[in-house]
C-alpha cells in the first residue's frame, strides 16, 4: 500500500509526503510544558476601511505622546499596548474595493502578464512554521455576510493565501468554528486509526486513477491536475496530522457553545471569544478573521449600505462610518482585555506572547495609501503605545516582515518588502 | 481512440529522452504558430503628448528622473508588462493628484480628464491583452451547479450542494478554469457529500414500490386559537387590574413628584410609569398579576390586546370549519400553514394544495408563498396565483424532492412573513380600512403529500442494482468489477476507467468488508470513491497530439467526439451528455456540422436549457445586486420577495423566450411585449394574464416596459433599497447594453470637497462628481444615461417626481428631469428617446453579448485570441436578423469551441 509516494512523483512537480509521521508515529504528547510560551498571531481585517478624519491620529503627534481620535477612543485603557502606523501601503494594489485580497500578501496582481495573481499571506508564513506545534496549522474565520468577497474585501476565501497564492476557505459561524476547536468525537482509537487506514487507501485510489488520467493531458491541463494531486497531498498531511492527535482528547472549551445564528457586533464578539479560547488551549497559533461589514452596519441598526458608507461625506454616510469605527474599537478593546486576562503557565499572559494586527488594505473612501494598520500584543518585540509615521509608500510588507522576524522567523522578505521597519522595533 | 497516441506532454516511459525533447521543441514552436500570435499594441493616444511635455517631462526626464521615474522615453503603445506597470504608476499618480505636485502648474480640467480618460482605456486594453488566454481551453473543475446536476444524472435526485464552497471569484463566470480551484478540504467535502447522495440514492431504490399520501386539513390546524383568544382576554383583565393599582399609587399625593419625574425621564411616553412601576411606592410588581415583568405586562395588555378583535373575526369566520383563512398577524390568526414529513423516505413527491382567493380582495392579495422550513423564513421555493373561489377551490400541484429527514413546508399569503416586517404594514393597510384587520384573502382546503412512482431508473444506479443486494449480500467477484466498472464509465462521462483502478476498488470493498462494513456500506465506500476521482470532478480533455505511430509530427488539437459532447452539454445544460448524445459521439456522427447542429437545437428545445440560460444571465447581468439590499418596506410593500423573484424570472424567461423562438435579441433593448407571469403582470398593471406560467404579454401603447430597460429586475439592482443609483443604472447600461466597460473605479482619488449638508435634488448631488477630473473622466458617460432613467423608482415602477429627506435639514420634491446627452452624443428628452437611441446600437448589444457567451463556454476571460470568433458571431447573427440562436451555433460550430 505504500505506493502513494511513486504516484505523487508523476506529477510535474515532486511532490513531498511528511514520511515520518506516517503509521505509529507517536507525538510527544502530554509534552513538557515549554520554557516560554510560544509566539502568536492573529490578523482582523475590516474590508472597507477606516474615517480618515476621525480614525488617524495628528501625523505631527508621534511616538508616545498622541491624542486617540474619536474612532479609536473605546481602546484608551490600552493605549500603552498598541501602536498605529500611517504611511503604509501595498505598491501593487490596485483594487478600490478590495481591502483583504492583498491585504497580507502584498504581491502584483499582474505578475507574469496574470489577471489576478497572488502569493503566500503573511500568517501561512507563520503557520508554516507555528503550526507544526498545534493541532491546527491555523484557523481562517469569516464574517457572515453574504456578499463578502463583494464589495469590501475583494476576491478570496479568506484572509489567507497559501503557498501557491490559492486561497484558503475559512469557516463562517462561530458554531462551526467552536465544533472545530472543541467538539470531540467519541470513536475509539483503534477504530479511528482504522478509519485513517482506509482513508488513505481511498486517497491511493484516486492518485491511481489521477495519474492514470495525467498520463493524456497537455501542459496546461497536468497543470491543472496539480491541484488535485496537492489536494491530495494536503488531507496526507492532516492525516499524519490527525494520527500525531489522535491519541490527545481536543481540548475542554473554555467557554460555552455560541448560539447559532449571530451577526454583526455579537457575531464578532463571539469570534473574538473564540480566537482567545484558541490560544489559550493551543489549539493553533496563527488565526486570521475576514469581518463581517454588512451585517455589523444592520447590527448597530445602521440604514446606509456598506459601499454607500465606505463612500463617505459628510453626512449620514460619514457618521454611518464612523459608528462603524467605534464599535470596531470596542470590540478590539475587549479582545485586548480577554488576552490580557488569560494566563500563561510562568504567570505572563497570551497578550504578552501574541501580535494582534487589525486593518485593511484600503483606508479610507477608495483610497490604497496609507493602510489603516493598529498592531497589539509584546509578541514580535515591537515597541508598544507609538504613533508612528512612515515615509511615505513604505510596503506594508516591511511591517509584516517585522512581525514574522520578530516572532523568531527566518524570513528575509515578504511580498514587496525592502527590509525590516526599525521605527518598530522595540 | 488510436492506442498509439500520446500527448506531446506527457514523458512516457516508452520514448526515448531525446526523442521527447526533439518533439518537444518542436511542438512548442507549432503551438505558437498554430496559436498565433504577439500580443497587439495597447495605444495610448499620442495626443497627449504635448500636456505630458509640458506637465511631466521636465521632471521625470533622462537627467533629472525625479522620483526615479523616468516618462519620456516610455513608449505609446503598451505591449509588455514592463510598460503596463510604468503607465499604471502615471495613471495612479495622477487620479490621486500626487501628480503634478501642488506646486507646479497643473493640468486643465477638461484636458486631464481626456488624458485620465484615454490612459486608463489603455491600461485596461494592455492588460486584457497581457493576460489573453491565447486561446488555450484548460481542463476544468466541476463548479457546484453542475456538480450537482452531474449528480443528478448520475444517481437520479437532486442534492442540495449549496453546502458546498462556493466557487465564484469576484466578476467572473463559475465556468472559468483558472478560478476553479481544489483544496483538500473540498475533496473532504465531494467525498463526504458523494457517500451521503449514494446512501440516499440506495434508499431512495429500496422505498421505489412505497404508496404513500398524506392529507393535512387546514381546520386541523387552529385547535388552538380560541384558547389563545381567551387566553388573551384573561391577560388583558389582569393587566387593566395591575394598571389601576399603579394608576392608584401614582396618584397619592406623596408619589406624584416620583411619577412625575418618571414621565420627564421617559419623555412623557404615554405608558412610562408602568414602565417604571418600581420607582412608585406601593405599586405592585407585575409579577403578582402573572407576568414576569413589566415589559411582558405591556405586551399582552396592549400589544397582544390591539389583535383581539381581529382574532375574535378570524373565529367568526365560517369557513374556518371546512378549512382555514390564511391571513396576515401573529398566532393570534393563522399567518401561515405548516406540515411536516414524517415517515416519508426519501423520494419525489406531489404537493396538492386545495386553495381559493376571496374576490373581496385586492389582486395583489391573491397569491401564495410555497417553500421549505417553518417558523418565519423570508425565503421561499414558489409563487402561485390563486383562482379558485369558495364556490370553486383550486387544486395547485408542486413537485417537491423528501431526502428522507423529517422537514417541514409551509403556504401563505405573499409577503406575509416579509424582510423588514413588512406584513405589519400590510396588516396596516387592511387596518385603515375597516378599523380591525386585513380582510381574508387566502383560504386552504387542505394540504396533501403523495409519493410519485419511480420514472426511470438513473444510470448510475442501472449500474449498480445487480449487486446492490442488501446489507448481508455476497456477491461474486466477477459480478461486483463489472458494477464498478459499468458505474464508472456512467461517472466518467463514458470513459473507461483503468484496470488497476478497478483492481483498487475491488480492494477497497474487500478491505471494508474485511473490517467489518456490510455489504451496502462497502459499496457504498467505493462509489464514493469513484464520485471524487478527477475523471468525475474536472472537465478533462485529453488531447493527442502526436502520432507516432506515422513517424510524424502533427498537432491535433481538435478535441474528441465525445469531449465535445460533455462540452456541448455542460455548455447548454450545466450536466452531462445524454445518452443520444453520447451515441452520436461514440459513432462519430456528432463531428458532422449538421448534427452537431441539430443536436444543439435539442439541447435548446430541453427543459434543462435554464441550466445555462439562468447562470449565465444571472452572472452576466450581475444580477447577484438583487440579493444585496433590503427594501425599504414602507415605501415599497408590494415589492416584497415574491415580487423580486417573479421580477429575476422576468430576465431568464424573456432570454429563454428569445431562444425558444429564435427571435431577435434587439428584442432585449426594446419589444411591445414583456414576459412575465400573474404576479409581476399585476404588478406592472396588465391585465389578463392568469397563472403562473410567464407567457409574452403585448403592451399597451406608449408602455415603459418590454426589453431589459423596462425590467422591474434592472432598476432595483440599480438602487440600494431606499433610493434609486443612477450611477449604478448608467454603468450597467455602458456595461451590459452598449459594451462600454469603464475602467474599474480608480482607487486614490481624493475626496469632493463640498459638503452634503444641504437637500439637493439626485442630478444636483451628482453633478458633484464632475467638479474633478478623476470623477468626470468617466461619469461624464455614465450619468447621463442614469438620469435618463430616474422616471423609474427604486422598485422599478414609473414616477415622475422625487424627493429627498434628512432628519433637521427638510424635504425637497422635485419633477423628474430625465433630459440629457450621450457623452459627445445624441441628446435625448425623456425615456423613450433614450430607449430608441439604445437600441440604435443593438450591434454594441450583440457584440457584448457575444463575448458574455465566449467567456461563459469557454471558461476564460475573453482577450484578443477570442476575438475573431466574437467578430464571427456578431456578423453571423447579423445577417440573419440577430436572432438568438444564430449566436450559439457560430460558438458551438467555431474551431475555438471544438479545440483545446
Amino acid at each position: 500500500m505504500n505506493t502513494r509516494r511513486h504516484f505523487l512523483r508523476s506529477g510535474t512537480a515532486l511532490v513531498a509526503l511528511p514520511f515520518l509521521e506516517s503509521f505509529g508515529f507517536r507525538r510527544f504528547a502530554a509534552a513538557a510544558v515549554p520554557a516560554a510560551p510560544p509566539k502568536r498571531m492573529m490578523f482582523l481585517g475590516m474590508g472597507f476601511g477606516v474615517t480618515k478624519e476621525t480614525w488617524f491620529p495628528d501625523v505631527k503627534q508621534t511616538g508616545a505622546d498622541f491624542a486617540l481620535p474619536q474612532g479609536l477612543a473605546p481602546l484608551a485603557r490600552h493605549k500603552k499596548d498598541f501602536t498605529l502606523i500611517q504611511g503604509l501601503s501595498n505598491r501593487y494594489s490596485e483594487d478600490a474595493h478590495g481591502g483583504s485580497t492583498y491585504w497580507l500578501t502584498g504581491a502584483n496582481p499582474h505578475e507574469a502578464g496574470a489577471s489576478a495573481h497572488n502569493s503566500i499571506s503573511a500568517d501561512q508564513v507563520a503557520a508554516a512554521a507555528f503550526g507544526k506545534e498545534t493541532r491546527f496549522a491555523s484557523l481562517q474565520l469569516n464574517g457572515s455576510d453574504k456578499d463578502l468577497s463583494g464589495p469590501g474585501h475583494g476576491a478570496g476565501l479568506s484572509l489567507a493565501w497559501d503557498n501557491r497564492g490559492k486561497p484558503i476557505a475559512g469557516i463562517n459561524s462561530p458554531l462551526a468554528v467552536f465544533n472545530r476547536l472543541f467538539s470531540a468525537e467519541q470513536v475509539p482509537l483503534d477504530q479511528l486509526r482504522l478509519r485513517m487506514t482506509q482513508k488513505r487507501s481511498l486517497l491511493d485510489g484516486v492518485l491511481l486513477e489521477a495519474q492514470d488520467l495525467q498520463r493524456g493531458l497537455a501542459k496546461n491541463d497536468a497543470d491543472k491536475l496539480e491541484e488535485y494531486f496537492q489536494s491530495i497531498r494536503e488531507i496526507e498531511q492532516r492525516l499524519a496530522k490527525e494520527e500525531q492527535w489522535q491519541s490527545l482528547p481536543k481540548p475542554k472549551a473554555p467557554l460555552t457553545q455560541p448560539p447559532d445564528a449571530r451577526s454583526g457586533v455579537e457575531e464578532i464578539k463571539l469570534m473574538y471569544d473564540l480566537m482567545v479560547a484558541a490560544f489559550q488551549t493551543d489549539s493553533s497559533r496563527v488565526l486570521t478573521y475576514r469581518l463581517p461589514i454588512s451585517n455589523l452596519l444592520s447590527s448597530l441598526g445602521v440604514k446606509v449600505a456598506a459601499h454607500d458608507m465606505s463612500h463617505y461625506s459628510p453626512g449620514e454616510r460619514m457618521e454611518a462610518s464612523q459608528r462603524r469605527d467605534v464599535a470596531h474599537s470596542e470590540l478590539l478593546a475587549g479582545l485586548l482585555d480577554k488576552l490580557k486576562a488569560v494566563q500563561e503557565p510562568d504567570g505572563s499572559s497570551l497578550f504578552d506572547h501574541c501580535s494582534v494586527v487589525f486593518g485593511s488594505n484600503l483606508s479610507s473612501v477608495h483610497n490604497l495609501t496609507n493602510c489603516p494598520t493598529f498592531i497589539a500584543g509584546g509578541g514580535a518585540g515591537i515597541k508598544l503605545g507609538q504613533h508612528l509615521v512612515a515615509t511615505k509608500d513604505t510596503p506594508l510588507c516591511n511591517v509584516w516582515l517585522t512581525l514574522l522576524q520578530g516572532s523568531g522567523l527566518q524570513v528575509e522578505r515578504h511580498g514587496d518588502s525592502t527590509g525590516p521597519l526599525k521605527a518598530l522595533i522595540a | 481512440m488510436n492506442s498509439h497516441s500520446v500527448s506531446y506532454w506527457q514523458r512516457s516511459y516508452s520514448l526515448n529522452l531525446k526523442a521527447v525533447v526533439a518533439l518537444f521543441g518542436l511542438l512548442g514552436l507549432s503551438q505558437v504558430t498554430a496559436r498565433s500570435t504577439e500580443v497587439p499594441e495597447a495605444v495610448f493616444p499620442d495626443k497627449h503628448l504635448a500636456l505630458l511635455k509640458e506637465h511631466c517631462f521636465t521632471c521625470h526626464n533622462a537627467e533629472k528622473q525625479k522620483g526615479k521615474f523616468r516618462l519620456d522615453d516610455l513608449g505609446f503603445s503598451i505591449k509588455d508588462n514592463r510598460s503596463a506597470e510604468r503607465w499604471q504608476k502615471v495613471l495612479n499618480a495622477v487620479n490621486s493628484g500626487d501628480m503634478p505636485p501642488e506646486e507646479e502648474k497643473q493640468l486643465p480640467t477638461n484636458a486631464k480628464a481626456n488624458f485620465l480618460d484615454d490612459l486608463s482605456k489603455a491600461v485596461v486594453v494592455a492588460r486584457r491583452n497581457l493576460s489573453d488566454s491565447r486561446g488555450i481551453i484548460t481542463m476544468r473543475r466541476l463548479n457546484q451547479r453542475e456538480y450537482g446536476n452531474t449528480l443528478e444524472a448520475l444517481l437520479g435526485m437532486r442534492m442540495d450542494v449549496r453546502e458546498l464552497p462556493a466557487d465564484t471569484m469576484a466578476n467572473n463566470f463559475d465556468t472559468t478554469g483558472s478560478s476553479l480551484f481544489l483544496s483538500g478540504d473540498q475533496v473532504e467535502q465531494y467525498l463526504d457529500f458523494g457517500r451521503a447522495a449514494v446512501a440516499e440514492a440506495f434508499m431512495r431504490h429500496d422505498k421505489a414500490g412505497t404508496v404513500l399520501k398524506k392529507r393535512f386539513e387546514g381546520e386541523d390546524s387552529i385547535s388552538s386559537i380560541p384558547n389563545s383568544l381567551k387566553e388573551r382576554i384573561e391577560g388583558h383583565r389582569k393587566f387593566m387590574v395591575w394598571k389601576r393599582e399603579v394608576d392608584k399609587a401614582a396618584e397619592k399625593p406623596e408619589n406624584r413628584a416620583a411619577a412625575d419625574a418618571i414621565r420627564k425621564e421617559l419623555k412623557n411616553e404615554a405608558m412610562a410609569i408602568y414602565h417604571r412601576w418600581d420607582k412608585i411606592p406601593g405599586a405592585p410588581s407585575p409579577t403578582e398579576y402573572g407576568f414576569t415583568d413589566a415589559f411582558h405586562a405591556l405586551h399582552v395588555g396592549q400589544g397582544q390586546w390591539a389583535l383581539v378583535p381581529y382574532q375574535a373575526w378570524f373565529l367568526s369566520m365560517p369557513e374556518n370549519r371546512t378549512g382555514v383563512w390564511l391571513t396576515i398577524g401573529d398566532n393570534a390568526v393563522k399567518s401561515y400553514f405548516s406540515f411536516a414529513t414524517h415517515d416519508c423516505p426519501p423520494g419525489d413527491y406531489v404537493v396538492r394544495l386545495r386553495v381559493a382567493a376571496s374576490d373581496k380582495v385586492d389582486a395583489r392579495r391573491r397569491f401564495i408563498e410555497f417553500g421549505l422550513g417553518a417558523g418565519n423564513p423570508f425565503n421561499h421555493d414558489s409563487r402561485h396565483m390563486v383562482t379558485g373561489t369558495l364556490e370553486n377551490p383550486q387544486i395547485i400541484e408542486i413537485p417537491v424532492t423528501l431526502h428522507g429527514n423529517v422537514v417541514s413546508y409551509f403556504l401563505r399569503e405573499r409577503g406575509s412573513h416579509d424582510a423588514d416586517a413588512i406584513e405589519w404594514v400590510r396588516f396596516g393597510l387592511g387596518a385603515t380600512e375597516n378599523g380591525v384587520g386585513p380582510d381574508f384573502a387566502i383560504w386552504l382546503d387542505y394540504a396533501e403529500l403523495e409519493k410519485l412512482p419511480v420514472k426511470a431508473v438513473a444510470p448510475g444506479m442501472r449500474a449498480i442494482v445487480p449487486v446492490l443486494g442488501d446489507a448481508n449480500t455476497k456477491v461474486d467477484a466477477g459480478a461486483l468489477r463489472s458494477a464498478f466498472e459499468a458505474f464508472s464509465i456512467e461517472a466518467f462521462r463514458g470513459k473507461k476507467p483503468s484496470e488497476p483502478f478497478l483492481d483498487r476498488l475491488i480492494a477497497i470493498y474487500d478491505d471494508h468488508r474485511q473490517h467489518g462494513a456490510d455489504h451496502r456500506a462497502a459499496l457504498k465506500e467505493v462509489l464514493a470513491l469513484v464520485l471524487v476521482s478527477p475523471r468525475f470532478l474536472y472537465l478533462n480533455e485529453p488531447t493527442t497530439a502526436v502520432r507516432i505511430a506515422q513517424q510524424s509530427i502533427q498537432t491535433v488539437d481538435r478535441i474528441s467526439a465525445s469531449d465535445l459532447a460533455s462540452r456541448l452539454s455542460f455548455f447548454l445544460w450545466g450536466s452531462p451528455p445524454d445518452n443520444e448524445l453520447r451515441e452520436l459521439a461514440a459513432s462519430g456522427a456528432l463531428s458532422n456540422a449538421e448534427v452537431l447542429k441539430k443536436q444543439t437545437d435539442r439541447l435548446l428545445n430541453d427543459p434543462r436549457a435554464s441550466n445555462f440560460i439562468r447562470p449565465f444571465l444571472q452572472q452576466w447581468l450581475h444580477m447577484d445586486r438583487l440579493d444585496f439590499f433590503r427594501f425599504n418596506a414602507k415605501r415599497y410593500p408590494f415589492f416584497d420577495v415574491s415580487t423580486k423573484e417573479a421580477a429575476r424570472l422576468e430576465v431568464y424567461e424573456t432570454f429563454a423566450h428569445l431562444l425558444r423562438e429564435n427571435r431577435s435579441v434587439g428584442e432585449l433593448l426594446k419589444a411591445d411585449y414583456a414576459v412575465v407571469d400573474g404576479l409581476l403582470a399585476v404588478y406592472y398593471g396588465l391585465d389578463g394574464v392568469v397563472g403562473d406560467a410567464f407567457r409574452p404579454v403585448k403592451l399597451p401603447q406608449n408602455s415603459p416596459r418590454g426589453g431589459l430597460l423596462g425590467m422591474a429586475a434592472v432598476y432595483a439592482m440599480g438602487s440600494n433599497g431606499e433610493q434609486t443609483s443612477p450611477v449604478e443604472r448608467g454603468a450597467w447600461v455602458l456595461r451590459k447594453i452598449l459594451n462600454e466597460s469603464p475602467p474599474p473605479a480608480p482607487a486614490n482619488v481624493p475626496q469632493l470637497t463640498r459638503l452634503e449638508d444641504k437637500i439637493l435634488t439626485t442630478r444636483e448631488r451628482l453633478l458633484m462628481h464632475q467638479e474633478q477630473p478623476q470623477c468626470a473622466s468617466c461619469h461624464r458617460r455614465i450619468d447621463p444615461i442614469g438620469f435618463g432613467l430616474e422616471n423609474f423608482d427604486t422598485a422599478g415602477q414609473w414616477r415622475s417626481e422625487d424627493s429627498y429627506e434628512r432628519a433637521g435639514l427638510g424635504k425637497k420634491s422635485w419633477l423628474i428631469d430625465p433630459s440629457g446627452a450621450f457623452y459627445n452624443g445624441a441628446a435625448f428628452g425623456d425615456f423613450f428617446v433614450l430607449r430608441d437611441l439604445i437600441h440604435k446600437r443593438v450591434d454594441d448589444f450583440a457584440r457584448g453579448l457575444s463575448t458574455a457567451l465566449v467567456e461563459y463556454a469557454l471558461g476564460h476571460a475573453a482577450g484578443f485570441s477570442d476575438e475573431a470568433l466574437v467578430d464571427r458571431m456578431v456578423s453571423e447573427s447579423k445577417s440573419q436578423d440577430l436572432s438568438a440562436r444564430i449566436f450559439i451555433h457560430t460558438l458551438v460550430q467555431s474551431r475555438e469551441f471544438q479545440s483545446k
